[in-house]
């Protein structure tokens, strides 16, 4: 069990800012941006190519985080100026870096064995104590990311970024521009993802150029499930920021828990859809079983919680 | 003050399916004037709105605010200037977000957007304040979501979200529209004070005879894109529902029961 928790920090924290990402435009702007699953691995394949070449940990990971910033700019300039959808313009973005990541690094996969990556300083550790050191070096990155982007959202201008993914009349009659957002949101989720793939490939060892595929896919499941764990409503930022965090990790769990159980590698494919439809399965019919149960419950409960009760759907 | 110059709106221009939904509007509308407009279906009242908002733009034509040529100008940038309810009370909010979020968001209509928190003490203390006016317990329910509230309440927040910034024209287009005469009644109540108060040209769309002749400095009468009627002062007050609804009917138009309110006012030309 202890291993089976520590796997899934190790594998899931760094796919958390991905998650993240992914989620700025699936629930902010109601969309899906499979460019994604193309910028995951091209800033996993510009830290690699970097880091192998000696260069530093840091400017790799800035070089990586801003080419996939401009990866969004891309996508959001194919969706403007062409009129391309979103999801679209994602699916050639997706394509064509395929070959760009193959140029960067020069060859299908890098090996990162030889140190010089953010957690090569652990090497001498014991397992256990690496694996812990690993988690707390993910976890900075990955809270300052979540605190960060909760407090973003609730400025005025994080404020006009949620609303225009709401209800984008709206917010144009409010004086927002609603493309300029968009741009910003595509650079910020995809530099995220990019986020995500320096930090695999460091702390996998080695980048592939496969390594994106079905980014987008899993980021969605991940979502789902926090959703479906923590319910988080439009205005709720903290719990909202709370879910993606444990969406990620309790995605992850399934997939290292399968593994584990000994499923063969190749089957964590079919594990992954299985994932997904069951989260939009249980989000679709779980939540009226649920709020069903709840109200025989609370019929059932003391009668002082009775009244409460009925004030609080008087008002819907 | 706003002001339309022979203003046209073609849709879908040079096809089939050409539609002139306005025909040469020319209009003057001064600081402080609050205008009805009725008309039949289709007569192009939303149109003229849509295009005072900035969410159309005239095939010909100018529209000017204080003298300042926006006719190009896209909505978010006309925003400071031109605050909108619209008919949907679904339209004119944001239902995931909460009642604070969406003033929040009024509030900062027009200006600069910064990155400082959206909701704080003194701003929240503003919200409670023009919340209480309405008298719906509103400002106690500042963290609850927008899709919550009855349609009424909705339509309430919103005319207190277009209020939140000195606007200098008020659209309001059908914004009674889904509302029970009872609400109706308070809305409207709220839209004339506010209107007084905030002293700008507003421009109220309707379907309801009474409210036109009743709220307002002047009525305009639209047909098939074009202003056929303005009556103000004396005239205005002169008015009946019968002669409003006769000036309509007389441009062939038909009249929808909607526009009748009492029963014995339907005229004969009512089925057309
Ligand atoms: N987006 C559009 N594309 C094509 N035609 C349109 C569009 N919007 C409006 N029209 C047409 O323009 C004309 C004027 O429409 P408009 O919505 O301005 O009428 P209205 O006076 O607001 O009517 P109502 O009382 O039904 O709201 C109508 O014939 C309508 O079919
Ligand atoms: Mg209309």
């Amino acid at each position: 069990m202890k291993q089976l928790i520590l796997d899934t920090l190790v594998t899931g924290m760094p796919l958390v800012t991905s998650v993240i990402g992914i989620w700025m435009i699936f629930r902010l702007r109601e969309d899906f941006d499979l460019t994604v699953d193309a910028s995951f691995a091209t800033g996993g394949a510009v830290t690699a190519a970097l880091l192998v070449k000696g260069s530093g940990v840091v400017p790799a990971m800035l070089v990586a985080i801003a080419a996939c910033g401009a990866m969004g700019l891309m996508t959001a300039g194919l969706h403007l100026l062409l009129r391309v959808p979103v999801l679209l313009a994602g699916v050639a973005m997706s394509i064509g870096f395929y070959s760009v990541d193959l140029a960067i690094m020069g060859t299908p996969s890098v090996s990162l064995a030889d140190g010089g990556t953010l957690f090569s300083g652990f090497a001498n550790l014991s397992p256990d104590q690496a694996d812990l050191a690993t988690i707390g070096v993910l976890s900075a990155f990955v809270l300052t990311v979540l605190v960060g982007l909760g407090l973003f959202l609730r400025t005025e201008i994080g404020l006009a970024l949620r609303a225009s993914g709401v209800n984008a009349r709206m917010a144009r009659s409010q004086g927002v521009n609603v493309r300029v957002l968009l741009c910003f949101s595509l650079v910020v989720a995809n530099g995220l993802a990019g986020l995500s793939g320096c930090l695999v490939v460091q702390s996998d060892g080695f980048a592939d150029v496969n390594m994106g595929t079905g980014t987008l896919i899993a980021g969605i499941g991940a979502v789902l499930l926090g959703e479906l764990i923590l319910r988080p409503t439009g205005s709720k930022l903290l719990r909202t920021m709370l879910a993606l965090l444990v969406g990620a990790l309790a995605y992850r769990f399934i997939l290292v828990g399968a593994l584990r159980l000994g499923l063969p590698a190749t089957d964590l494919q079919a594990v992954t859809a299985l994932t997904l439809v069951t989260a939009i399965a249980a989000e679709r019919y779980g939540r009226p079983l649920l709020s069903l149960l709840r109200r025989r419950i609370t019929t059932i409960g003391p009668p002082s919680r009775a009244p409460r009760a009925a004030a609080g759907t008087g008002g819907q | 003050m706003l002001t339309l110059d022979d203003v046209r709106l073609t849709y879908n221009g040079g096809t089939s399916a050409e539609v002139r939904a306005l025909r040469g509007v020319t209009l003057t509308i001064p600081a402080g004037e609050f205008v009805t407009v009725v008309g039949s279906n289709g007569a192009g009242k939303s149109s003229l709105i849509k295009l005072v908002a900035g969410e159309e733009r005239p095939t010909s034509g100018r529209v000017e605010l204080d003298g300042r040529d926006v006719t190009r100008l896209p909505v978010h940038r006309r925003a400071r200037d031109v605050a909108r309810v619209f008919d949907d009370p679904r339209a004119g909010s944001l239902p995931e977000l909460s009642i604070e979020d969406n003033l929040a968001l009024a509030l900062s209509r027009g200006q600069r957007r910064r990155l400082r928190f959206a909701v704080g003490g003194e701003r929240r203390a503003l919200m409670r304040e023009r919340l209480a006016v309405l008298g719906l317990g509103l400002e106690r329910r500042l963290a609850d979501p927008v899709g919550l509230l009855s349609a009424g309440q909705r339509q309430s927040l919103t005319m207190v979200m277009a209020g939140l910034r000195d606007p200098r024209v008020l659209l309001l287009d059908e914004h009674l529209a889904a509302l029970d005469p009872g609400t109706q009644r308070r809305v409207l109540e709220l839209t004339t004070a506010m209107v007084r108060r905030l002293g700008c040209a507003t421009v109220m769309v309707t379907h309801n005879m009474e409210h036109a002749i009743d709220v307002g400095d002047r009525l305009l009468v639209m047909s098939r894109g074009e202003l056929i009627a303005d009556f103000s002062g004396e005239r205005k007050a002169a008015l009946s529902v019968e002669a409003l609804v006769e000036t309509i009917a007389s441009a062939g138009d038909a009249v929808s029961d909607r526009m009748v309110l009492r029963e014995e006012a339907a005229p004969a030309g009512a089925g057309r």
